[in-house]
């Protein structure tokens, strides 16, 4: 990463001068305090400092992390073990948050639950970051036709309401995990294309852009050296504000049952609609789903936002 | 300003060609097969080939595509369902005013919450009311919207002996009793969109009440009352009306939602039935109808943008 540090002026303290407005905005808003930490360790100081919301969500966040990693270690049951005489029981010693319609114990469930978040979270994310970036810096550094037919494309996808289309595909495909993970990225890299580009476009004019055109660099060299490490802070602040999204929307699409297929336990799929018959019986099935996505939901967005403020200011709202 | 709009409505074109070139290519590139399992499952026809021959499947993409497109602009013909064929424009169109009605009651809400709580917030701010109205913002974005419709669904029943309406009466009959169906999923789904809408009414207003005409009401002796609501409130209320305009999508995707939860007959719960039988035309032509919308509403907002302030004309 030693190519990052320098060409974007955060790591090294105070730049003498601030190489870019994103690399100005985040030494303003994150170096002040410290010019020794580096800046990825300044943010969790400063977040720890400032934002006690954003600590309480990343508490959450690592949570999650920690049931998702340590799942097969701390439930006792598996996801899918089925126990038919123990069904729709409340609460008890054994199943502290209740069993479903068929016996299967719902806490491990939740906890299974958060790694199938996570994994299609994350992946998701992770896909459209990358699609994102190459699209967004592409079309800002190429600019002319290239970019106007690019972005007439990238209009037309936004005009369909996000959840629609994403039915519709997945309805097709079918559902899978990996099916959905694939989907919301693509979705997720076609929309935060367009933030990166307006990044991209503005710090394309920047001088130091110019010289290092001047003295000979490529495409690659520019575009991989000097203007994506730029992005970087941005695609950050895009990534974990679109994480709660991608999950809400993995949920949604799981329980319409486009989703991760059964026997996966989802807090999407837990909810779903085709369930719901089950639940005049056993209301602790509704709660502990909705309550399960809504602290994760609540977590990220507080992340996110602690995240974004101390990274870049200039996206601020919403 | 006239060659503005021209230029506009010029721009629009374009990108809803590419919008049903993507739905097209979308519904004849993925694998899933509706003959087979029309033939199989419910000897729609005595065999495949016959079947697809009668859908017109049989004949090259581009013929396919000419067609479906060719009917839309030429005789506003948006095609049969495969497995009613009845016009799927009818339905629409039949179908309709349950989900503008869902909409339009949801932004009622959603608004009328978001904005009080964000005045509130705004006027006292760093008060005991603020936090309140900005944990409850927080709450509203953090609840899943089909995780509360479940909720109230299932909940009151149990504990209530309360149940949801499940016959939908159109407003044409009985406006009273149609209101009754319609305000629990409009309450639902609007109370978790009011989060985003109080943020941005916060925000906004702060930065308005700081301007220096706000200073010149107040030095006027004018009250707070006059100040906020008749002074403050109207400018900043732009960000506020765009974030609706931008959301207007996700009303109409959640609405497939608490559509298909609350049994209301409108496009959203006709779009998700067509999904599950996999019925390509309805599919297709819902996506399309409904992108063409969206683009229409943007292309309003931003001529509406371009009536208010003549700057943007000349750009």
């Amino acid at each position: 990463m030693r190519f990052w540090t320098r060409a974007s002026g955060i790591g090294r303290g105070a730049p003498a001068l601030p190489t870019s407005s994103v690399g100005a905005a985040v030494a303003v808003a994150v170096a002040r305090p410290s010019r020794t930490r580096p800046w990825y360790v300044d943010v969790w100081v400063q977040m720890l400092r400032r934002k006690p919301l954003g600590t309480i969500g990343g508490a959450i966040v690592v949570a999650m992390l920690a049931a998702a990693v340590l799942a097969d270690l701390v439930t006792p049951y598996g996801f899918a073990q089925t126990s038919l005489p123990e069904r729709f029981i409340a609460v008890n010693g054994a199943h502290w948050l209740g069993t479903d319609q068929l016996g299967r114990d719902l806490l491990t469930r939740l906890i299974y639950g958060a790694r199938i978040s996570l994994y299609v979270g994350f992946g998701a994310v992770l896909l459209g970051c990358v699609l994102a970036t190459t699209i967004g810096v592409l079309s800002a550094y190429f600019g002319g036709r290239f970019d106007l037919w690019l972005q007439r494309g990238v209009d037309a996808w936004m005009a369909f309401p996000p959840l629609l289309l994403l039915m519709s595909i997945m309805s097709l495909l079918g559902p899978s995990v990996w099916n959905i993970t694939a989907v919301l990225g693509v979705a997720f890299g076609i929309q935060n294309s367009r933030i990166v580009r307006g990044v991209a476009l503005s710090i394309k004019e920047y001088t130091y852009v110019e010289s290092a055109r001047a003295l000979g660099s490529g495409h690659v060299r520019i575009t991989m050296g000097h203007i994506l490490p730029n992005v970087l802070p941005t695609i950050i602040v895009v990534a974990t504000t679109g994480l709660s999204t991608v999950i809400l929307t993995e949920a949604s699409l799981s329980f319409l049952g486009l989703g991760v297929p059964p026997p996966y336990p989802t807090w999407g799929g837990m909810l779903s609609l085709a369930g719901l018959d089950h639940m005049y019986q056993a209301p602790w099935l509704a709660i502990w789903p909705a309550v399960a996505l809504s602290l994760a939901v609540f977590g990220f967005n507080m992340l996110g936002d602690a995240l974004r403020d101390l990274l870049d200011p200039r996206l601020k709202g919403g | 300003m006239k060659r503005y709009v021209l230029r506009r409505v010029a721009l629009a074109i374009p990108t809803l060609f590419l919008v049903s070139v993507i739905v097209f290519a979308m519904m004849r590139l993925m694998p899933g097969d509706v003959a087979t399992r029309m033939v199989e499952g419910h000897a729609y026809a005595p065999t495949l080939a016959a079947l697809r021959h009668d859908l017109g499947l049989d004949r090259p993409a581009y013929v396919q595509y000419g067609e479906w497109i060719g009917g839309i602009v030429l005789r506003g013909d948006f095609g049969n369902s495969y497995w009613t064929r009845q016009p799927i424009l009818d339905e629409f169109v039949r179908r309709f005013p349950v989900t503008l009605e869902l909409a339009a009651l949801t932004i009622f809400v959603s608004v009328v919450i978001g904005i009080f709580v964000g005045i509130v917030s705004a006027v006292r701010q760093d008060t005991a009311s603020d936090y309140i109205g900005r944990i409850l913002a927080i709450l509203a974005l953090s609840v899943p919207y089909f995780g509360l419709a479940v909720l109230v669904v299932v909940l009151p029943s149990i504990y209530f002996k309360w149940t949801p309406v499940w016959t939908y009466i159109p407003i044409t009959r009985d406006p009273l009793e149609n209101l009754k169906i319609m305000i629990v999923p409009a309450l639902v789904f609007g109370v978790t969109r009011a989060g985003p809408i109080m943020r941005i009414m916060r925000s906004s207003l702060l930065d308005v009440l700081r301007q220096e005409y706000i200073r010149t009401a107040w030095s006027k002796g004018l009250s707070e009352r006059t100040i906020v609501l008749r002074h403050a409130l109207k400018n900043a209320m732009i960000p506020v009306i765009s974030l609706i305009g931008l959301q207007t999508p996700l009303y109409i995707g959640g609405s497939v939602i608490i559509e298909a939860i609350f049994r209301l007959p409108g496009v959203g719960l006709f779009f998700f039935e067509a999904l599950t039988k996999l019925d390509y035309p309805v599919v297709q032509s819902v996506n399309l109808i409904i992108a063409a919308m969206v683009v229409g509403l943007n292309l309003l907002i931003d001529l509406s943008y371009a009536v208010l302030d003549p700057r943007i004309r000349y750009r």
